[in-house]
């Protein structure tokens, strides 16, 4: 507490001299518990890490750091960032700040961050997203939950969960804020081979500078708002797609032109995703094993595999190991190509679907310099997608342990986040009012094409304010 | 050792060290080294910790490129990383990162001929080169009931060399693998030691009757030397043939050699071999190099060994052995260039004196000849003084006093020392009739008996104490003595 303490007098004295160190100097933020930091623990949520410092801390933490926020606490999170309602956490699970008859989950995985928002402990938390898990506690929560492209931010110090899908996450209470924390770590990461490149990054700019302008705030005149028909699923309650609705008519109401539009291989999204997430994660948590760090078992079995065996098997929650059984099946060289391969064939569909439908070019491809932006002037096309952030508002505590049981229905609860985390694009949770049957926050998401970050906060800042 | 109906099919795959500064995937933490202390060369990425991403080291990349263009290999613009998965303690990561499924290089050959030690020519095909990382180390039972790991070697960077089965015998495997090093060490991809460890070499191994198709093989690992290779591979081909003729199949295993019981044994059966669960590898985006990076290192590759060979038997018209010695010897090559460029002599007496006279002397001195005391430009002084200024018994002096540390040029020596041949053809004359005068018996004998010309010469020699021209003196002798 005296360091903390500490921290925040050097920060006024900065202000009071008038020199800050950037416009967040001296603010609060929370960091979830699988980026790095030297100076807290960092456990992943996970019996695994429980004692475990990292030596060094995560780029983006660093770069908080340097603009002067005083990073109060890690935050709880499902167990390396597996779950989606944060019940999945060795340290317990984290209680949705909303009052309601009964206790409601704050969502996952990155439930601590949103909950240390929402409750006003922080300006901001750092959150990670894999296929929801920064934009499910927000709409649980009620507040912005942002995943910028993958690549944008560093996910160096980022403990991997799948990495291919991994992107650093912002939660902030306002879109405004979700901004400056965003400019602040939007930035190429030499230590991330998976960072977005500076050329890259001034592609995007020279793009969409040139594409149409958006008018003035409040006036979407020029804005096309794609409402993707796969996205009305059967699981989604009448008073969210009340809620959506009325998304869709404020857009409107501001002159938005808006258009329906198909992304036909959503429906296998799920299915790709938890074939691809699990592969990877358990490819990522072999490292967990005893030898140099973190949680090593006391038992001394001999006619077992010597340490592993039950150090992973202690170590690790039932969560953690399901996915870790399924991923590792997915790979054996029987499943590889039915499974593995195939989800990555998936995959490519559900990216080509939103290359399909943005007017923006993805600027991973190519252009070809006879057809700059083929998709510019395209009646059908669209700037931004509007659907809903969850088919659910926050689960309570009973209603998740009755289900418990069948992970698969658990599984559904990212049926709406999972495709963007799959194309990589950018992806925004505005919180959209409550929801009627229950008084729960709502969130709605907004998608844009890959590099287009810009373009989904500026929409987001126009939704938030009904 | 073969039964005559029976013939050993080999191929070869090779783990070569690359000899860059630091490893595969972490290029600013940690230099590569051998033999420093236990842990010491240890990055949080080498130890896998959480977080922690790959970062691939260019130099690296550059002598992967060097090696396959070198082995006449297709070099890939595109090839892509991948994850070969298990569990062991000197593994941190739980997984290995290697090119299972697009590889850096594929194709290539390498030659071996009757120069190179075999009675017929020979071309081993290359199936693929890979860049992948090392492990670690583990050793058990170093301390009892424990095992210990060092992390130094954890992550440098390697190339696998995957062979065709295209060799017959375990002479044809050793040869190839000493062609292979002395490629490597003239790229300067590899210090190629198999004693160290820096090259190591595991050996695909089947027996079939001559015509019919391939047998079922096995697989020889951790043999760390070429004598033990050659060696496995017999012990493996006797063993496999004897099972056949026995009415036994081969299993497809794993085997290790014992070389003090000269039998190879079982590490493990197909059966309980492990699913390594190929992944592609998500941190790593595919390696992508221009064509005009390949061409630059084509262009720049240095001159390989076949080359080298063909240089010093046809322009230089050195004999074989002497072209044998240099070669074996791959650092020697560019001091003999360098002495070549600084004498008038020609290239056999330059030869002769860095393979007989040099080496001799820094081997009697146990001086490796990485540490060669003599300079060029010093043996290129030497080389011309012979027999022109000073008697090859005296220049054989010289250059032990340079081994010993003088380094000055021969002719500084003779100078300062008083050394020269400095008697002329009239000096020698008087000596010679001294001894003819003495010896009225041997001047007698010599009109019929050649050997005692050659005894005179000898006295002559030894009377002026190494200061006449050797030559001059059989010319004198002979002038007399008719």
């Amino acid at each position: 507490m005296s360091a903390l303490h500490a921290e925040a007098q050097a920060a006024q004295q900065r202000l009071d001299r008038g020199q800050p160190l950037s416009a967040f100097d001296g603010l609060g933020i929370a960091v979830k518990d699988n980026f790095c930091t030297s100076f807290l623990p960092t456990t992943c949520g996970s019996k695994m890490l429980e004692d475990f410092t990292s030596p060094y801390n995560a780029t983006v933490v660093d770069l908080c750091l340097k603009a002067g926020t005083i990073c109060v606490g890690k935050t709880n999170m499902d167990e390396f960032g597996m779950g989606s309602a944060n019940a999945f956490s060795y340290f317990g699970p984290t209680i949705n700040p909303h009052k309601s008859d009964t206790p409601r989950l704050a969502g996952g995985s990155s439930g601590g961050s949103a909950a240390a928002v929402a409750s006003g402990m922080v300006f901001g938390a750092l959150g990670s997203d894999t296929g929801g898990s920064v934009r499910l506690p927000a709409s649980y929560c009620g507040i912005v939950g942002f995943k910028p492209s993958y690549g944008r931010c560093s996910r160096y110090g980022l403990v991997a969960y799948a990495n291919s899908l991994d992107t650093v996450g912002l939660l902030t209470r306002t879109v405004e804020d979700a901004k400056v924390l965003y400019s602040l770590l939007d930035q190429y990461d030499i230590n991330d081979p998976t960072s977005m490149p500076s050329e890259l990054r001034n592609k995007v700019n020279v793009m969409t500078t040139r594409r149409r302008k958006m008018e003035a705030r409040g006036d979407l005149t020029n804005v096309r708002i794609g409402i993707p028909k796969e996205y009305h699923v059967k699981e989604l309650p009448e008073s969210i797609l009340r809620l959506w609705k009325k998304g869709i008519e404020h857009l409107k109401g501001l002159n938005a032109t808006i258009v329906p539009i198909s992304l036909p291989h959503t429906p296998y999204s799920l299915s790709c995703y938890y074939v691809l997430a699990p592969a990877e994660a358990a490819s990522n948590l072999q490292r967990y094993d005893g030898v140099r760090y973190g949680y090593r078992s006391k038992t001394q079995s001999e006619e077992r595999s010597p340490l592993y065996e039950d150090t992973r098997m202690e170590g690790f929650g039932e969560e953690v190991l399901r996915r870790i059984l399924l991923g590792t099946y997915a790979l054996t060289s029987e499943a590889f190509d039915n499974y593995y391969l195939q989800a990555l064939k998936v995959r490519r569909l559900v990216r080509q679907d939103f290359d399909n439908v943005f007017a923006l070019q993805n600027p991973l491809i190519q252009s070809d310099p006879n057809h700059d932006t083929p998709n510019d002037d395209n009646e059908n096309t669209v700037d931004v997608i509007l659907t809903p952030s969850a088919i659910s508002t926050a689960p309570s505590m009973s209603e998740f342990s009755k289900l418990a049981g069948d992970p698969v229905h658990n599984y559904l609860n990212d049926v709406m986040t999972v495709p963007a985390s799959l194309a990589g694009i950018p992806a925004l949770s505005i919180p959209f009012g409550t929801d009627e049957t229950d008084g729960l926050p709502v969130g709605l998401q907004l998608l844009s094409q890959y590099g287009d970050d810009e373009m989904l906060l500026s929409v987001g800042r126009v939704l938030q304010d009904v | 050792m073969l039964k005559a109906t029976w013939e050993a099919v080999v191929g070869l795959e090779v783990h070569a060290q690359l000899k860059t500064r630091s490893k595969l995937f972490s290029e600013e933490a940690t230099p590569t080294s051998f033999n420093a202390p236990v842990n010491s060369r240890v990055s949080v990425i080498d130890a896998a910790f959480p977080g922690v991403q790959p970062s691939l080291n260019k130099a690296c990349v550059d002598l992967a490129v060097k090696t396959a263009l070198a082995l006449k290999c297709k070099v890939h613009q595109k090839s892509c990383f991948d994850r070969k998965h298990y569990f062991y303690p000197d593994l941190p990561q739980g997984y290995q990162i290697t090119q299972q499924y697009e590889p850096i290089a594929t194709g290539g050959k390498i030659i071996v001929d009757t120069l190179d030690g075999l009675d017929h020519d020979l071309e081993v095909k290359i199936h693929q080169i890979q860049l992948e990382q090392d492990t670690g180390k583990s050793s058990r039972d170093l301390v009892p009931g424990h095992t210990l790991v060092d992390l130094n070697r954890a992550g440098t960077g390697l190339i696998e060399i995957v062979t065709k089965p295209d060799m017959r015998s375990s002479k044809e495997a050793g040869l190839v693998v000493k062609k292979l090093q002395s490629i490597l060490r003239a790229v300067g991809s590899c210090d190629a030691n198999m004693e160290e460890g820096s090259m190591r070499c595991d050996v695909n191994v089947s027996v079939r009757r001559f015509g019919e198709p391939f047998g079922v093989r096995c697989e020889l690992k951790n043999l760390n030397s070429i004598r033990s290779l050659t060696d496995g591979i017999d012990a493996e081909v006797a063993r496999q043939i004897e099972l056949l003729e026995s009415g036994q199949p081969v299993k497809q295993e794993t085997r290790g050699f014992d070389v003090v019981r000269n039998k190879t044994f079982s590490l493990r059966s197909k059966e309980t071999a492990p699913d390594y669960r190929y992944m592609p590898e998500p941190d790593l985006p595919p390696l992508l190099l221009s064509q005009d990076y390949i061409q630059t290192a084509a262009d720049t590759l240095p001159e390989l060994p076949d080359k080298t060979r063909d240089r010093l038997l046809n322009e230089y018209q050195l004999d074989r052995q002497a072209a044998t010695v240099l070669l074996s010897h791959s650092d020697m090559i560019h001091y003999f260039d360098q002495v070549m460029a600084s004498t008038t002599k020609d290239a056999k007496v330059v030869a002769n004196w860095i393979t007989h006279d040099l080496f001799g002397i820094l081997s009697v001195r146990s001086i490796p000849l990485q540490r060669n005391p003599v300079s060029p430009t010093q043996l290129g002084s030497l080389c011309n003084v012979v027999g022109e200024k000073v008697s090859g018994k005296v220049a054989k002096s010289l250059l032990q006093r340079m081994v010993d540390g003088d380094s000055r040029t021969a002719d500084e020596i003779i100078q300062s020392d008083g050394l020269a041949l400095d008697l002329d053809e009239e000096a020698v004359r008087q000596v010679c009739q001294k001894i003819m005068q003495r010896e009225p018996a041997k001047v007698a004998q010599s009109q019929k008996n050649q050997g005692v010309k050659k005894w005179f010469v000898g006295q002559v020699m030894r009377e002026t104490r190494g200061k006449a021209d050797a030559r001059m003196v059989n010319r004198v002798v002979e002038g007399m003595l008719t």
